[in-house]
């Protein structure tokens, strides 16, 4: 059968040849919607790892030099510092605050990486004050979150999350563990960071982002060392605490610290923020692909219909030999349908390459595979759409009529 | 013979309505595509005012310093732009300002950010902005720290509520201004000018600025002409390569890169001397062929099925001794009348496109105009895609053989 059809597809080559490359053209366009989508989507059900309800978050600029601050310069942030988080756990609307490197839905990134057994594994990092657990709501799988006891401690408290556990401790438990560090520099030397404890999950940028591997290092308000990391802050506020406590939280702050600068933003503003800056240009490429695919199901209807009343004849003759209607229908739809397989396979032996090539990042084979398939059937749905009317048409006529149809 | 053609053309074009409409809205869809993103394109790097002087304007932005293990990137620092950029043989004008700050001010308990940009006396005889109200604030004003501010329409809407506002007094980020001019909304993309408040740099919270290679400033100079920028570029890049640096530990080689916006934009590596812009222009142009490919294959289809319908009439004709030249030529023309009908639909569809999208606010005070330097572009395109398309399909009609044309028997 698929052979016959081949033969019929072979004797009209040159048109075919074209309409097989615009369902080629199409099945890309498809697919990169459909990829796109399906990546979003997949990394969107995950969890998240964080609660944002009632939590506001404070972007403090201490206008320190991006380089070299002086001795001085640094006992005058920490002391500011010390008296800013003293000052606002006064205030009757807020609940918890932790200071932190970054928060979530933030713009800034501490990457880093180490080597485990020859392979490197990166991880975002980020310090964080004692109360950043209990603001934020992050659930800790094992061990314990590092606190005030910790102060005594010669090493570094750090908290990872249960992916990068994994990634370096295997199924082994990682509590009281070390955590390798990469080399110093020639003549640094490093305190050592003990894994105190492991929680489920944070993805800094929120939804839409891939999980990754995450570790949290305490931080103190009170030291320099961690002191000019703590750029943000992040605050439980009491629920129902309005916008107009902004401005009174924004003038308590400048009252403490005269020369520094706060953006005060409820995380939710941001996450809205965020979401609409990763989702416009998805949706205006969205809307793009949209119109182009419709244009093709137009454009490919207006072919198959000019090309089945070529055909009328044939269909005739076909019919007068005691094919039914359905069979035409079927030769027309699988005709259209080899084709379209042609393309597909065509179109999937390209794609599969980016991953090949390492082309496209975080996307794992499932949702690869699974944007192929769907692709492959939106790419049939529209072929069978397209033929669908002109297919009717050709078996409307009566075969007699059709025979001597001109 | 032409208006025969044409008359042909229109009736042919009558005849099928479906495929006509199919192919008009193939052709102006894509038009429509291509004159928005060139619209937004020229919104970004065109000599629009305030940037009046595009043409011989250079600017710093970024700067890095490396080393064998370092490497440190960011804005440029206040102390590089003023020690190093300064003076600069063929430069005419200076200026040195900061990126926008986001800064929060209460009016009345409401909440409202505004894009606070620091910027010196010369910045306003650089760019020219247009002013409703007031003046801009001098280089005296700049050197005694005077605090007084340009705002914008919109800043004086949401902040002051109604003119006049000049004479009046803003409060931003715990900080007293005087209002001394108002200036139309500035584009968000237009890096350089863009800014909803304006204030010398001198009144910044703290003078840390002032010791920073790197830093949160950057700087446009106006060269005298366009043949000055070359030796400009090789002036600072030979004053940089012998900068004194902090952490020479760490740190050996300081580079600022000295360009137009639209090299900016291009720039991959801040250490390569050359931005690479061409390799931007090809990429873009080869995106917007990438994206032609399939409406073109798609209307070569629908122009394929056509013709091919039209199969006895060629048969006629050629039975009548037309030349293939001729009915190529007469069908090139139908298909031009055909790209032009859809061009003028996709130019009116851009119109309306670029103005809902000036409306809808998704970037900030962006104004999108079709001018006459993108009509051109798209009278090109049109032109590219009407021939292209039908030059394939009018090739395989002049070699129909008549006698089976005749009988419709075309394959």
């Amino acid at each position: 059968m698929i052979r016959h059809y081949l033969k019929l597809i072979w004797n009209r080559k040159r048109s075919n040849l074209l309409i097989t490359v615009e369902i080629f053209f199409s099945f890309l366009v498809v697919f990169a919607v459909v990829a796109t989508a399906a990546y979003f989507a997949n990394n969107y059900r995950r969890p998240l790892g964080f609660r944002i309800d009632d939590v506001w978050v404070v972007n403090v600029d201490a206008k320190l030099p991006e380089s070299m601050v002086s001795e001085d310069d640094a006992v005058a942030v920490v002391e500011t510092r010390r008296q800013l988080h003293l000052a606002l756990r006064e205030l009757a609307e807020v609940r918890e605050l932790a200071g932190a490197y970054t928060v979530p839905y933030g713009n800034s990134r501490w990457m880093s990486s180490t080597k485990v057994d020859g392979r490197s594994v990166d991880y975002t990092m980020n310090g964080v004050t004692d109360g950043f657990a209990s603001v934020l709501g992050l659930s800790l799988v094992r061990g314990r979150w590092f606190g005030r006891d910790d102060d005594a401690a010669s090493w570094d408290p750090v908290a990872i999350n249960e992916q990068l556990a994994a990634a370096i401790f295997g199924a082994a438990d990682p509590i009281g563990r070390t955590f390798p560090q990469e080399e110093p520099e020639a003549g640094g030397k490093q305190r050592e960071w003990r894994v105190v404890g492991v929680f489920r999950e944070y993805r800094q940028d929120g939804e839409l982002a891939l999980p990754e591997n995450y570790m949290m290092i305490r931080a103190r308000p009170d030291s320099f060392e961690s002191g000019p990391a703590l750029g943000r802050l992040a605050i439980k506020v009491r629920p129902g605490t309005t916008a107009a406590f902004e401005e009174r939280l924004v003038r308590h702050m400048q009252a403490v610290a005269k020369n520094w600068s706060f953006e005060v933003k409820p995380a939710v503003e941001m996450r809205a923020e965020r979401l609409r800056n990763t989702l416009t240009p998805l949706i205006a490429g969205g809307i793009v692909a949209g119109f182009l695919l419709l244009m093709v199901a137009l454009g490919l209807t207006g072919v198959v219909w000019q090309s089945v009343t070529q055909r009328t004849r044939e269909f005739g003759l076909r019919r007068a030999k005691g094919a039914a209607i359905p069979d035409i229908r079927a030769q027309i739809l699988g005709e259209l349908l080899v084709m379209a397989t042609i393309a597909v396979l065509l179109g999937t032996a390209i794609v599969v390459q980016f991953p090949l090539l390492k082309l496209v990042a975080g996307v794992t084979a499932g949702v690869y595979a699974a944007s192929l398939v769907i692709s492959a059937l939106g790419i049939y749905l529209l072929i069978l759409t397209c033929a669908w009317y002109p297919s009717r048409m050709a078996t409307s006529i009566p075969p007699a009529e059709a025979l001597h149809y001109e | 013979m032409l208006r025969n053609y044409l008359k042909i053309a229109i009736k042919v074009l009558l005849r099928r309505k479906f495929f006509t409409v199919v192919s008009l809205f193939g052709i102006s869809f894509t038009l429509v595509v291509l004159m928005v993103a060139t619209a937004v394109l020229d919104h970004v790097i065109a000599p629009l005012p305030p940037e009046v002087h595009q043409d011989r304007t250079v600017s710093i932005t970024r700067a890095s310093m490396y080393g064998e293990h370092s490497q440190w990137t960011g804005g440029a620092g206040y102390r590089l732009l003023d020690r190093y950029a300064r003076d600069l043989p063929g430069a005419e004008r200076m200026s040195v300002f900061t990126s926008p700050d986001q800064v929060y001010s209460y009016p009345n308990g409401n909440k409202v950010g505004v894009a606070l940009k620091r910027t010196d006396g010369e910045f306003w005889q650089i760019l020219r902005f247009d002013f409703i109200e007031g003046a801009p604030y001098t280089a005296d004003d700049v050197e005694s720290a005077r605090p007084v501010a340009v705002i914008t329409r919109t800043t004086r809407e949401r902040l002051l509520v109604g003119a006049p506002a000049v004479g009046r007094t803003v409060e931003v980020d715990g900080q007293r201004f005087h209002v001394v001019g108002v200036v139309e909304d500035i584009p968000r993309l237009r890096m350089i000018p863009f800014g909803e408040m304006w204030a010398p740099f001198t009144t910044l919270k703290s003078d840390s600025y002032k010791t920073e290679l790197l830093g949160g400033f950057s700087a446009i100079v106006l060269a005298r002409d366009r043949a000055a920028i070359p030796g400009m570029q090789e002036e600072l890049r030979s004053r940089l390569a012998r900068a004194e640096l902090p952490d020479p530990k760490h740190y050996t080689t300081l580079v600022a890169p000295l360009e137009s916006t639209f090299e900016s934009l291009a720039r991959t590596d801040i250490k390569s001397e050359s931005s690479h812009a061409e390799r931007l222009w090809l990429l873009m142009i080869g995106g917007a062929l990438l994206f032609m490919l399939l409406p073109t294959v798609n209307l070569i289809n629908l122009n394929v099925s056509r013709i091919m319908e039209r199969a006895s009439e060629i048969g006629v004709r050629k039975a009548f001794g037309a030349s293939s030249r001729t009915l190529v030529g007469q069908f090139v023309v139908e298909n031009l009348v055909l790209t032009t009908v859809g061009a003028v639909i996709g130019f009116l569809a851009s119109l309306v496109v670029l103005r809902a999208i000036s409306a809808s606010g998704v970037i900030p005070y962006a104004e999108f105009h079709v001018n006459y330097r993108i009509l051109l572009y798209g009278i090109a395109l049109t032109l590219f895609f009407g021939s292209f398309s039908g030059v394939y399909p009018a090739w395989r009609m002049s070699r129909l053989n008549p006698v089976q044309a005749l009988k419709g028997a075309a394959r």
